[in-house]
C-alpha cells in the first residue's frame, strides 16, 4: 500500500456520491437507481476499509495538499457512514419500490430522491474529512440544505411544516457555529502566519496551546450552541420530533444514525482544540447540555402518542447520555461516548426501519391506533421489539455495555486527570456527583419505562380487521437483521480492528 | 495618518450596517425590508473593499465583489419575485411593537459590546471596533426573526445574520481562507433559493406564508 492508493481512497470518498448524484437525475428507469446507489455506498465503504487500515497502520495521514485529514476519531466517523448509509440503501430497495407501486411516490420524483440522497451523503463525507474547520462549517450547512427537501418530501402540510422549521432552526444554529469558527481563527491570529491554512486541524493541534483563552472561551458558547442544534441537544431541539415524524423512513434513519453523529463529530473537532488552551471548559458545558437533553427527552418519552415523535425523543436523550460521557472525559467515559454514539446509530436505524414498515401497513403514526404489529407483520415485530429493548439500554443490545460505562465512568469521575478533577475535589463535589448518578438512572428508568410500554402496546394485541396481516421477506428485512446481529455482537464481544480504532479515538480525545 | 483615517471610516461603514439593521426592525412593508437588506450588503461590501484597500489584501475584493453580486443583486431579485407572487402588501404582523422592539435592539447592541470587551485588544488595530458591531448585527438578525411571522421576513433575518457574520470575519481576520468564504458564499447562496422555492410551497398549502399558521405539529 503506498500514499497513492490512500489518495484515489480519499478522491472515491468524494467523487462516488457526486458521480452518482449527477447520474441519478440523468436517468429513468428506478431499478438502474437502485444499481447506482448501491455500487456508489458499495465503493465508499470499500475506500473508507482502506483508509481504516492505513489509519490503524501508520497513524494520522493527510492527503490531496492536507485538504482531507484522517485520524482514528474521523475514521470512526466514516465507518458509521458507510455501515448505516449502506443498511438504508437496501432498505430503500423494497421501501421506494412500494411507495412508488402505491403511488405515493410519482416515478419522475424517485431521481430526485436519490439526488439529494447523495448530495446529503457528499456533505457529511466532506464535513467527517476535511482538514480545514471552515469547510467542515460549510459542509455541515449543506447536510441542512440537502435534507429539507428530503423531509418535506411527502409535501403534505404537516411535512412542509417541519421542512421550514428544520431550514430555518438548523441554518439559524448554524450561523452561530460559524461565529464560533471566526472566533478560533481569531484566537490563532498572533500565533500561525500562513493564512491560508489557519483553520486547519492540523496546523492548529500543534499550537492549540498557545491560543487565546478568552476567545476560546466564547468560541465555544457559539459552537455548542451551533452544532448543538444539528445534533438536537435540549432547548435548541424543537426541530427534531417534527423532522423524523414527517420524514420518509429511510431518510430519517441517515438523519437519526448519521446526520447527529457527525454533528457531534463536529463539536469534538473543536473539543480536541480547546482542551488544550483551556482545560475543562468544554466538560461542564457537555455535562450540563448533556444532563438538560437526557432529562428532557426523558420526561416526553413517557406522555408520546406518536411512535415516530417517541423514537425521535429516545435520540435525544441518547445524544444527551454520550455528550454525559464525553462530559465526564477520561478513558472510560470517552470510550463510552464513542461507542455509544455507534451502537445508537445501528438500534436507531433498526427502529425507523421498522417504524417505517408498520407505517406503511398501519397508515398511522397514532400508537392507540396501532395494535397487533405480532400478527401483522412478524418480521417488522421482532425488529421493533429489539430496537425498544436495546434503545432502553437492555442486556442483549450494545447500549447496555456503553451506557453502564457512561454510568461507571460517571461515577469514579476522580481518577482521571482531565476535566473530571474539578468535580471530584471536595466531599461536598463527591454529593453532588452521586446527586447527578441518581439523576440519570432515574432519567434512564423513566425512559425505559415509556418505551418498552409503548413498544409492547404496539407489538401484541390483535390487530383491526382491515389490516393485512402476514409479511413477505423482501430486501428491506436484510439491514435489519444485520444491523441487530451487529448489535447483538457488539454486546459480548468488539471485533479487534473496532476495538483498536475506538482506542485509538478514545486516546484522541484525551489530553496528551 | 492613512490607517487613523482608514479605522475611522471602516467604523463609520460598520454603524452604517448597524443603522440598516435598526431600519429593517422599524420597517413595516416587506418589499421596504428587502430594499434595506440590499442596501446593508451595499455597505457591507464597501467595507470589505476598504479593508481589502488598506491592508493590500487582494482576495478581499474578490468577496467584496461577490457579495455585491449576490447579497446586492441576486438574492434582493429573488425575494421580490417571491414577494410579487405572495402578494403581500399589507403591513406586517409584528409579534413585539416597533418602539419596544427598537429598545430591545439597543439593548442588544450593548450586549454585545459587554462580550466582545475581552477581546477586542487582540484583533489587527484597524478592524478590531466593528467586531463588536459584528456580533450585534447576528444578534439583531436573530431577533427580528424571532419577532416576525412571515417566512420571508424571517428569511430577511437571517441574511442579515450572515451579514453580520460576514462582517465580523471580514474585521477580526481581514478575511476568512478564500476556500471557506467561497463555501459560505455557495451555502447563503443556495440557502435563500430553497427557502425562496419553500415560501411559494407553503403559499400554496397553506394559502398564507404567515409562519404562525404553522401549528398542526404539536405535542
Amino acid at each position: 500500500m503506498t500514499d497513492w492508493s490512500v489518495t484515489v481512497a480519499a478522491a472515491v470518498l468524494v467523487v462516488a456520491p457526486l458521480l452518482a448524484g449527477g447520474l441519478s437525475l440523468a436517468v429513468r428507469r428506478p431499478s438502474l437507481l437502485h444499481v447506482l446507489n448501491l455500487t456508489s455506498m458499495g465503493l465508499l465503504v470499500l475506500a473508507e476499509l482502506l483508509i481504516t487500515r492505513m489509519v490503524l497502520d501508520d497513524g494520522p495521514l493527510t492527503v490531496l495538499e492536507a485538504s482531507m485529514y484522517f485520524d482514528a476519531l474521523s475514521v470512526f466517523v466514516l465507518f458509521i457512514i458507510g455501515t448505516v448509509g449502506l443498511a438504508c440503501s437496501l432498505y430503500m430497495r423494497s421501501y421506494l419500490d412500494e411507495q412508488v407501486a402505491r403511488g405515493v411516490i410519482a416515478p419522475n420524483r424517485l431521481n430526485l430522491f436519490f439526488f439529494l440522497f447523495h448530495m446529503f451523503l457528499l456533505a457529511m463525507v466532506l464535513a467527517t474529512t476535511a482538514n480545514s474547520i471552515g469547510v467542515q462549517w460549510v459542509a455541515v450547512e449543506a447536510t441542512t440544505l440537502a435534507t429539507t427537501f428530503l423531509i418535506a418530501f411527502w409535501r403534505r402540510r404537516e411535512s412542509l411544516e417541519a421542512g421550514w422549521k428544520y431550514l430555518i432552526l438548523c441554518s439559524v444554529g448554524i450561523s452561530l457555529a460559524l461565529f464560533g469558527v471566526v472566533l478560533v481563527y481569531y484566537s490563532s491570529l498572533h500565533v500561525l502566519s500562513d493564512v491560508g491554512k489557519a483553520l486547519n486541524v492540523t496546523e492548529l493541534f500543534p499550537v492549540a496551546g498557545q491560543l487565546n483563552q478568552h476567545v476560546l472561551k466564547l468560541a465555544v458558547i457559539f459552537i455548542l450552541a451551533g452544532y448543538g442544534t444539528k445534533v438536537g441537544l435540549v432547548l435548541m431541539h424543537t426541530w427534531l420530533p417534527d423532522a423524523y415524524t414527517e420524514a420518509p423512513a429511510p431518510v430519517v434513519a441517515m438523519l437519526a444514525g448519521v446526520l447527529e453523529v457527525v454533528a457531534v463529530y463536529a463539536i469534538l473537532r473543536i473539543k480536541m482544540i480547546v482542551d488544550y488552551a483551556v482545560p475543562s471548559t468544554f466538560s461542564g458545558n457537555l455535562l450540563l447540555l448533556g444532563f438538560a437533553s437526557f432529562v428532557t427527552a426523558a420526561l416526553f418519552i413517557l406522555v408520546q402518542r406518536n411512535y415516530k415523535r417517541l423514537f425521535a425523543y429516545s435520540s435525544i436523550e441518547h445524544m444527551g447520555i454520550a455528550m454525559i460521557g464525553f462530559g465526564i472525559g477520561g478513558t472510560v467515559g470517552t470510550f463510552g461516548g464513542l461507542f455509544h454514539l455507534l451502537n445508537h446509530a445501528f438500534a436507531k436505524s433498526v427502529a425507523f426501519f421498522a417504524a417505517g414498515n408498520v407505517h406503511r401497513r398501519f397508515r398511522t403514526v397514532d400508537i392507540s391506533q396501532v395494535q397487533g404489529v405480532m400478527v401483522a407483520q412478524p418480521w417488522t415485530a421482532m425488529a421493533l421489539l429489539f430496537a425498544g429493548l436495546a434503545l432502553s439500554a437492555l442486556p442483549p443490545g450494545a447500549l447496555f455495555a456503553s451506557e453502564t460505562s457512561i454510568v461507571t465512568a460517571l461515577t469514579a469521575s476522580g481518577g482521571g486527570e482531565n476535566g473530571a478533577v474539578a468535580l471530584s475535589a471536595s466531599s461536598a463535589a463527591e454529593n453532588g456527583r452521586m446527586g447527578l448518578v441518581a439523576v440519570f438512572l432515574l432519567s434512564a428508568v423513566l425512559a425505559f419505562g415509556g418505551l418498552i410500554y409503548r413498544v409492547t402496546v404496539m407489538v401484541w394485541g390483535t390487530p383491526q380487521q382491515d389490516i393485512v396481516r402476514g409479511e413477505a421477506w423482501t430486501a428491506g428485512h436484510v439491514p435489519m437483521v444485520l444491523l441487530i446481529a451487529a448489535l447483538v455482537g457488539f454486546g459480548f464481544v468488539l471485533p479487534p480492528p473496532l476495538r483498536e480504532l475506538l482506542g485509538r479515538a478514545t486516546n484522541l480525545l484525551l489530553l496528551r | 495618518m492613512l490607517s487613523e483615517m482608514g479605522s475611522q471610516l471602516i467604523d463609520l461603514c460598520s454603524a452604517l450596517l448597524l443603522l440598516t439593521c435598526f431600519a429593517i426592525v422599524a420597517q413595516r412593508r416587506l418589499a421596504a425590508c428587502v430594499d434595506l437588506f440590499a442596501l446593508q450588503s451595499a455597505f457591507l461590501a464597501g467595507t470589505a473593499a476598504l479593508v481589502g484597500f488598506l491592508t493590500d489584501n487582494h482576495h478581499v475584493y474578490v468577496t467584496a465583489a461577490m457579495t455585491g453580486v449576490v447579497k446586492v443583486i441576486v438574492i434582493p431579485v429573488v425575494l421580490k419575485k417571491v414577494i410579487q407572487r405572495l402578494n403581500v402588501k399589507r403591513e406586517l404582523v409584528m409579534n413585539v411593537n416597533v418602539p419596544v422592539a427598537l429598545l430591545i435592539c439597543g439593548m442588544l447592541v450593548i450586549l454585545a459590546f459587554f462580550i466582545t470587551r475581552p477581546i477586542i485588544p487582540l484583533g489587527h488595530a484597524l478592524t478590531r471596533d466593528s467586531l463588536a458591531i459584528a456580533l450585534a448585527i447576528v444578534l439583531i438578525g436573530l431577533f427580528t426573526m424571532i419577532a416576525r411571522q412571515k417566512a420571508v421576513m424571517q428569511l430577511v433575518g437571517f441574511l442579515v445574520v450572515e451579514n453580520g457574520l460576514f462582517l465580523g470575519a471580514t474585521a477580526a481576520t481581514h478575511g476568512m481562507p478564500f476556500v471557506v468564504e467561497l463555501g459560505v458564499f455557495f451555502d447563503v447562496l443556495v440557502a435563500a433559493l430553497i427557502a425562496g422555492i419553500y415560501t411559494n410551497r407553503l403559499q400554496d398549502a397553506f394559502d398564507t406564508v404567515d409562519t404562525s399558521h404553522l401549528t398542526g405539529l404539536k405535542e
